[in-house]
């Protein structure tokens, strides 16, 4: 975290953000944010979700300065602190419930057939007792009742 | 012996704390000591007669002084007692004053005896004393200079001019380094060529300097006014008296080459028989043997048949030639950053992706209505590329790019308005004489500059390069298309500095530049005397800065030379001859090279040689020592410093290096800070002179605890002293343990002088750290009379 008090404002890391490139985000004013102190101004930002986690600027950063990471523990703290979009906290119900983050459709199927692989992939859906360690695996790791919190 | 001790009241900044009479007559009893005196000034014209006159009456060979730090006087007294006829080195000062009465003012009981102490421990010392005679060197006028770029060219040239004989080396087949590839030079704008060929054949033409172009440097033995230099000049494979420079032989040469490396930046093709420039010096061609056809195939042979001077040896041999000289000048300057290495711009891969030193030889190209490509309509600047940025382990600002930037976009923009000339930047820094005022100029040509670092490049199928950024001021990123993207690449430190640095042993800072010996006082000294270094090989910079450092050197060369003689303090290393078997060890740990195995035995180089004790510590036989703080004298001082130490008093022995820790202990004398009256601080060139084998031996004769202080190494006169150090406390601690021991009784720190509370800190904490531990059992410090560190 502390890497970031050496940033220079150079924008490589936005020039750089794939993301970026369609949507608000500038890692660089994250960056900037955070060393100011604006809290509100990262966490209740719905850019901080547009990051794709490439890990491109991190790597291009002059400075060294370990950017992805700091968004990942950015969108923990907001979590933690209520930031949760809706469309996220869908999402990871999708996941404690079905095993699956998306609903597996038709067209899905459909496609997978075209392509010559097995019509159900060989995840939950093939393998139905799994379901039982994913369950078993979201209670342990506290993921299910930290989104159940959230609800509201 | 006969010793005179004279203690000093300092107008009351002593006495007002220090029962002088109790310390006199303490004094007076020690074995050896003849007279003890007391006088209210002893710096003062009554206190110095008295000295000398007790000198000869009392038939005295060593004297004492107890006043104030030798920081301040101990020069004074040293010619006082030579006046009388004494070695200057037959005397010794206590220092009762910054150590003792101004730290311990609240305590006069315990100042008192501290002070006593401090008196015995000088007379002990002064008891092993030696008289010493510096020795001295007789320099002569001649001077190398490695490295023809303007650093060594001016520095050439002001010392010839002043009467020296110059031998000056470069590598090159020509003089004039970077120089001679510029346009034209910011923020004036004067034709770089036009201003630096003038100066090239003032070299060429001087009687007093000696060109050796297409050289190297293989060896360098000696010390200053002993320089034994070997030089390897490089066959051109043309004779240069019968060269004319017609050319004949480069229009007839069938091999065209392309490098980089070359004068035209691989923009232009030239010849395998070539001559580098227009304004070259020597003005004579040169065979490049990679690409000969001759030497690569066998055949061909062309310039020799066409040359009408008969000119071309196919048969020269290398050269080697030893040359004696008296100082040594470094200025091989640099190399510009290898841009492949960010391979987000894609130079080497996409072909209008050029660096600065090919876009300044595009301008000049193009002045001359010869340009060697077409650079389109839309120009970018990228800048920091291999600057800044920890990617590639280059932190630092390279200094020149901004410049280079701003000239050479607005001379693109004047040439045609039409083109589009963008210059990305993290910041502009305009810092010098001039350089704002350029700066604006570019902004009033029309040159835009857009503040934000370039992410990366792409190639698009016809050639164009569509450039990743942030508009860092808007915030908005974009996408950029232009025919051609300079990179304004960064300065480096090139092989040519690499391997003259180790040759002549100057040590490196982080960015990988030459070291000098000082930051702001000896910019361009290093820590040997009598080899100067000047110019980008220290550093980036302008021409300029690069003119005014060369004057430096050659003044500071000068400054030496002048002299005639150079005297060398006899505080240097010594090998006791019949106890060293020539294992060498001290040759490997000495970092000033200032140690040779010669007939079986080390000998010491004493024009080197800089006093550090490193060698003291890592020889195994205790073989070497350096004059005036050998062991047994520092040893004599432990001794002195233990031998009154009460039931229930601790001591807490302060080695302190006399360039930083001695003076900071002053420092906190004046601040009058008190700190625990245990200490007793024993001064030393360097930490390093504390052997392991010392610190065991204090320890056993009654010493609770060790502080070493030394120099912030960045600070310090001695190459690697604190590693030194850090391995000789490490060797104690281990010692300790195994006989039960606390280690953490011995310890370092690296100080600098304004360190006031810390040392304070350091001293108190080792103090209490002692009242905490309990006194060490009289057989465990018994038992380290057989160790071993
Ligand atoms: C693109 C660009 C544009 C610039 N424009 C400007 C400008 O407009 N104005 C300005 O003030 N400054 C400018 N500079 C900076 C300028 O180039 C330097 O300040 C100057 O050239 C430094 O001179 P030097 O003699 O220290 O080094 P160099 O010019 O590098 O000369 C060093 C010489 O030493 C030789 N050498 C190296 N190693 C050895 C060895 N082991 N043995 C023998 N010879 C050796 C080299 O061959 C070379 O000839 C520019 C720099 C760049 C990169
Ligand atoms: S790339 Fe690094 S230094 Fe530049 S703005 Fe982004 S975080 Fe800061
Ligand atoms: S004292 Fe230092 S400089 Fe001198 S010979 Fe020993 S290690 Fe080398």
């Amino acid at each position: 975290m502390k890497t970031l008090y050496a940033c220079i404002q150079c924008g490589t890391c936005s020039g750089s953000c794939p993301a970026g490139r369609y949507t608000n985000l500038r890692t660089r004013l994250i960056v900037r944010n955070i060393q100011l102190g604006l809290r509100e101004n990262v966490l209740g930002s719905d850019d901080l979700w547009a990051c794709t986690t490439c890990y491109t600027c991190q790597e291009r950063c002059p400075r060294n300065i370990m950017i992805t990471d700091i968004v990942r523990v950015a969108r923990n703290i907001a979590f933690e602190e209520g930031h949760a979009k809706k469309p996220h906290l869908y999402v990871a119900h999708m996941f404690i419930n079905t095993g699956h983050s998306i609903k597996f459709a038709d067209e899905h199927r459909k496609l997978r057939e075209s392509v010559n692989v097995s019509s159900v992939p060989p995840t939950v859906l093939s393998y139905p007792e799994a379901m039982e360690e994913i369950s078993k695996l979201t209670e342990l790791s506290g993921f299910k009742k930290k989104v159940l919190e959230r609800e509201g | 012996m006969r010793i005179g001790v004279y203690v000093c009241h300092c107008g009351g900044n002593i006495s007002e704390v220090v029962d002088i009479k109790e310390v006199v007559s303490f004094a007076g009893k020690l074995p050896d000591v003849v007279v003890a005196r007391d006088n209210e000034h002893m710096c003062s014209e009554i206190g110095q007669q008295m000295v000398i006159n007790n000198i000869s009456e009392h038939k005295l060979d060593g004297v004492v002084i107890a006043a104030c730090s030798p920081q301040f006087h101990e020069e004074t007294f040293r010619q006082v007692v030579s006046k009388a006829g004494l070695n200057p080195y037959m005397f010794e000062m206590a220092n009762i004053r910054e150590h003792c009465s101004w730290v311990h003012a609240s305590e006069p009981k315990i100042a008192t005896e501290k002070a006593k102490e401090l008196v015995a421990m000088a007379v002990a010392k002064l008891k092993l004393n030696e008289p010493l005679v510096k020795k001295s060197i007789s320099l002569g006028n001649r001077v190398l200079i490695i490295g023809g770029g303007i650093a060594g060219i001016q520095a050439a040239l002001d010392l010839a001019d002043s009467g020296f004989h110059v031998y000056l080396v470069e590598k090159e087949p020509s003089i004039g380094g970077h120089m001679a590839q510029l346009s034209r030079t910011f923020p004036t704008e004067d034709c770089s060529a036009c201003i630096l060929a003038p100066k090239m054949a003032d070299v060429a033409a001087h009687p007093n300097i000696t060109l050796y172009a297409y050289s190297e440097v293989k060896n360098v033995r000696g010390y200053l006014g002993n320089y034994e230099v070997t030089i390897v000049k490089k066959p051109r494979y043309v004779n240069m008296d019968k060269c004319i420079a017609c050319g004949i032989c480069a229009e007839k040469c069938p091999v065209k080459v392309i490098d980089v490396n070359d004068f035209e930046a691989g923009l232009i093709p030239r010849k395998a028989i070539y001559i580098p420039h227009e304004f070259a010096v020597p003005h004579k061609y040169v065979i490049d043997e990679k690409n000969c056809l001759y030497f690569t195939k066998g055949v061909c042979r062309v310039c020799e048949k066409f040359c009408p001077h008969k000119a071309i040896e196919f048969d020269q041999k290398s050269v080697e030639e030893t040359l004696k000289v008296d100082t040594i000048i470094v200025a091989t300057g640099y190399e510009i950053f290898d841009a492949r290495k960010k391979e987000m711009y894609g130079y080497g891969r996409f072909e209008n992706v050029l660096t600065a030193l090919q876009m300044e030889r595009i301008i000049v190209n193009i002045v001359k209505g010869n340009p060697p490509r077409d650079i389109g309509k839309r120009i970018a600047f990228i800048q920091c590329v291999g600057s800044r940025d920890e990617q590639i382990d280059r932190l630092n600002c390279s200094r020149v790019c901004c410049m280079y930037a701003i000239k050479l976009s607005q001379l693109l923009k004047r040439m045609n308005p039409e083109r589009e000339v963008c210059v990305f930047y993290i910041d502009i820094r305009a810092y010098g004489k001039g350089f704002e005022e350029y700066y604006l100029r570019a902004q009033e040509t029309g040159v835009r500059f857009i503040r934000g670092r370039v992410a990366e490049i792409y190639e698009k199928p016809d050639k164009k390069l569509v450039l990743r950024v942030e508009d860092t001021l808007t915030g908005d990123p974009y996408e950029m298309e232009f025919d051609t993207v300079e990179l304004s690449v960064g300065m480096v430190p090139g092989e040519g500095t690499n391997k003259v640095a180790e040759l002549l042993k100057i040590p490196k800072s982080p960015d990988g530049f030459l070291q000098e010996a000082h930051p702001k006082f000896r910019p361009v000294d290093t820590l040997t005397d009598g080899i100067f270094i000047c110019g980008c090989a220290q550093g980036p910079k302008d021409i300029p800065d690069t003119v005014a450092q060369a004057s430096a050197a050659a003044a500071r060369a000068i400054r030496l030379m002048n002299k005639k003689k150079y005297e060398i303090e006899p505080t240097k290393a010594m090998v006791i001859e019949n106890l060293c078997d020539g294992c060498g060890i001290c040759v490997e740990h000495c970092a000033a090279g200032a140690i040779e195995i010669s007939g079986g035995v080390a000998k010491v180089i004493e024009a080197l040689c800089r006093g550090c004790g490193r060698c003291v510590a890592y020889c195994p036989r205790e073989a070497i020592v350096v004059r005036h703080y050998t062991p047994s004298q520092i040893l004599a001082e432990i001794e002195a410093a233990l031998s009154n130490k009460q039931k229930g008093e601790s001591r807490v022995l302060v080695f302190a290096d006399y360039t930083c820790t001695y003076r900071l202990a002053d420092s906190v004398g004046t601040s009058r800070m008190p700190y625990t009256a245990s200490a007793r601080i024993i001064r030393v060139p360097s930490g390093a002179l504390v052997t392991p084998q010392l610190m065991l031996k204090a320890f056993e004769l009654g010493a609770d605890a060790i502080l070493i202080g030394e120099c912030e190494q960045k600070s310090s006169p001695f190459l690697n002293s604190v590693e030194c150090i850090s391995d000789n406390v490490e060797r104690v601690r281990k010692v300790l343990k195994e006989k039960g021991i606390e280690p953490e009784r011995v310890k370092y720190a690296e100080f600098v002088t304004v360190m006031l509370s810390r040392f304070v800190k350091e001293v108190n904490s080792l103090s209490e750290l002692t009242s905490r531990l309990g006194e060490i059992p009289a057989e465990k410090r018994k038992a380290l009379s057989t160790a071993k560190a």
